[in-house]
């Protein structure tokens, strides 16, 4: 079962080309993880729209909130962890205020490279390594990381591998290379590729994964693909269906649909099934992953339902 | 609602006249196919043109049927479009770290400093990465380009932000963080003397390198006020070519082209874009909104002329899902059509609609039927269209 080798990590990278929805993949991991019992935390980095949203739940900002009972979100905004990191070594709160105001913190702190980014990660470090009071129960059992796009997220990843190297010494190089030690820990830490039934999409999947393995040392778990456009006729009833489009039947279905319109959108259906059915076979032979494909929604916005399902799919698959 | 100027009609005589035209838009919306798609347009027509994408993970190579794309301009084969007399296309990939490293080369004062920034170890491993460096790298590159005697046209895709705006603000960062004016005086000590002596000027500052210090480490001081020294010589013309490209991205001779797909966040992406861009006087060419589904019940484009439609008894099982298949269609055509015409709306400017095609477009002929999609509604279009 997919679910058991996922769930078996402390914390889970997902990756993949702007717009595939992972979001939508990581809240539905989250809550397949929540399902049996685990307690677990998603989190997101600087996301303009919060994952709350998916569990019905308001917005969750930079504390970690319980949305449904076991499942926490929170949404790491970089800046503002590496002032909540200042704040924590400064203690004294005049004089940590002067500091994030003072020009050579915005020069320097606010735009030097990847610092933020390696605050955000060292912030993952703490919530993964967190006890739950006295006891010896980690605070959370998963945590689901949503990371930005391709590019960027692979970018993210190699933030410890830079500093490792760039800070030889000192509390972040220190920290960059406790990192990286976690990042490639086969028992806690993977990488789920998410991605989708496109050309550009698969071909991004194939190149995160090569670059995850060899410039990370993450290692990928498995691809998700997501959005797949499902067989809903038979072979019998496709030939039937494109028989008659060619024939330019006509008429009324129930509730008044005309038929030409109907067959229409299935032809468009049958294509679009068909290269899910391509691009899933490419997928399988290029990643040496396991596969798990989740349907597209047709839905003006995805809502807590939906993300049941697909955590339905998922504990499924 | 006033009479809107035609969005097609708008790219066509941009590719025709202009010099740059900037493809601009949220990561996933098809921006690199668009910008392929309106260059090979403008090759076919007549002009030279150069495709500069900096995208890392390469999906210009993709989209223009090729496995790798160098980062030298690299001509296309266009024989089989019959370009007009002149007509050529050109396509590269820019990578960061390698026109960071040619800058240097180029505006370094001396052989000294040169080795000193090329070997620093803070350069080696944090430039590519320093926040904001694809962005203004791709300027620096546009800046180049723009003066390159061989195109007419020069169409830039750019990096895969999160938010489109990250690409016309993150040079602005970038120059900050670069700007030694204050660094210098508060690192000098540490590179001067390799002591942890500090003469700073305020307490304040005082304890923020205190900070740095406990956070980094005197070794990597050393090293970023080393790499600040030696930068030192060549921050003026940093600035002066950040100030050209300023004025270069104002000209009427270039323009940007905005690209989204109908989900509400890169339509919400798109219309701040556009607004930010009127804030900046920068010229606007058009919205393109790419993968429309079409409206099964309005699409005439599987309909076939001239034969007698026949009426037809179907088995109930599968009518019911034929009805499932029409409705979900017909939903989500409704839910995106409604999230256009509030861009519509809130712009003041009509998109251009490329519906979702019926083949994934990863080579030069899928980029042609791109092309035919985004100008199909050109005025000119409209009146063959008429006549036939």
């Amino acid at each position: 079962m997919l679910l058991d080798t996922l769930l078996g990590k402390r914390l889970l990278f997902l990756s993949g080309k702007g717009g595939v929805g992972k979001s939508v993949v990581g809240a539905a991991l989250a809550l397949a993880a929540r399902d049996r019992g685990m307690r677990v935390l998603m989190v997101e980095i600087g996301s303009p729209l919060e994952a709350a949203r998916y569990f019905g739940a308001p917005p969750s900002g930079p504390r970690e909130t319980e949305v449904v009972p076991g499942l926490f979100t929170v949404n790491l905004d970089p800046a503002g962890v590496m002032e909540e990191y200042v704040r924590k070594v400064v203690k004294i709160e005049m004089l940590a205020r002067r500091i994030l105001e003072s020009p050579i913190y915005h020069r320097f702190f606010a735009a030097a490279p990847g610092l933020k980014e390696l605050m955000t990660l060292g912030k993952l470090l703490v919530l993964a390594e967190a006890h739950e009071g006295w006891s010896r129960r980690p605070q959370y059992d998963l945590i689901v990381v949503d990371a930005p796009a391709t590019g960027h997220g692979l970018s993210l990843l190699k933030v410890p591998v830079a500093a490792s190297e760039a800070v030889p010494v000192g509390p972040v190089g220190h920290q960059a290379r406790r990192l990286l030690g976690l990042l490639r820990d086969k028992k806690k830490s993977g990488l789920v590729i998410v991605t989708i039934p496109e050309e550009m999409a698969v071909v991004e999947a194939v190149e995160l994964h090569r670059l995850a393995t060899e410039e990370v040392g993450i290692q990928a778990q498995a691809v998700v693909l997501n959005a797949c456009h499902e067989r809903r006729f038979s072979e019998a009833e496709e030939a039937e269906v494109l028989r008659l489009a060619a024939d330019g039947a006509s008429g009324r279905l129930e509730r008044g649909i005309p038929l030409a319109g109907a067959l229409r959108a299935a032809r468009r259906q049958l294509r679009r099934a068909k290269l899910t059915r391509f691009y899933q076979t490419r997928l399988k032979r290029s990643l040496p992953l396991p596969l798990v494909a989740l349907p597209y929604l047709f839905r003006e916005e995805i809502g807590p339902e939906d993300v049941r399902e697909l955590a339905e799919r998922l504990a499924a698959a | 609602m006033a009479r809107r100027r035609n969005p097609a009609d708008a790219v066509e005589a941009a590719l025709l006249e202009r010099r740059v035209i900037v493809v601009c838009g949220s990561g996933g919306v098809g921006k690199t196919t668009t910008a392929a798609a309106l260059g090979l347009q403008a090759a076919i027509k007549g002009r030279r043109v150069l495709v500069c994408t900096i995208d890392p993970s390469r999906r210009l190579a993709t989209s223009l049927g090729l496995s790798q794309l160098s980062s030298k301009p690299r001509t296309l084969d266009l024989r089989r479009f019959a370009p007009a007399e002149g007509g050529s296309m050109a396509a590269m990939v820019l990578d960061t770290k390698s026109t960071f490293d040619a800058i240097v080369m180029r505006f370094a004062p001396d052989e000294a400093a040169r080795k000193r920034i090329l070997g620093n170890r803070f350069y080696r491993h944090v430039s590519a990465a320093l926040a904001g460096s694809h962005e203004y790298m791709a300027m620096e590159k546009l800046l180049e380009l723009a003066a390159d005697e061989r195109f007419d046209l020069i169409v830039l895709d750019t990096p895969p932000t999160r938010h489109a705006l990250d690409f016309l603000e993150a040079p602005d960062r970038l120059m900050s963080f670069l700007d030694t004016s204050v660094l210098r005086f508060f690192l000098r000590p540490y590179f001067v003397a390799g002591r942890l002596t500090l003469k700073v000027a305020t307490r304040t500052g005082a304890m923020a390198f205190r900070l740095i210090d406990r956070f980094l480490g005197l070794q990597f001081l050393q090293d970023l006020s080393e790499f600040f020294l030696a930068f030192e010589g060549m921050y003026d013309g940093f600035k002066e070519r950040a100030a050209r490209v300023h004025v270069l991205l104002r000209d009427p001779s270039s323009g940007f082209v905005l690209v989204a797909v109908p989900s509400s966040q890169a339509l919400g992406e798109a219309l701040y874009f556009h607004r930010r861009l009127g804030e900046k006087a920068m010229p606007f060419v058009a919205q393109v909104v790419n993968r429309v589904h079409p409206d099964p019940a309005q699409d005439e484009a599987g309909r076939r002329p001239g034969r007698a439609p026949r009426e037809t008894r179907l088995d109930r099982d599968l009518g019911e899902r034929l009805a499932e298949v029409f409705l979900d269609q017909q939903t989500l055509a409704r839910v995106e059509r409604r999230r256009i015409d509030r861009l519509e709306v809130d712009s003041r400017e009509r998109p251009i609609l490329v519906p979702e095609l019926e083949q994934d477009v990863h080579d030069l002929r899928g980029l042609v039927v791109v092309a035919e999609a985004i100008f199909a509604g050109t005025t000119a279009n409209g009146r063959a269209r008429r006549r036939a």
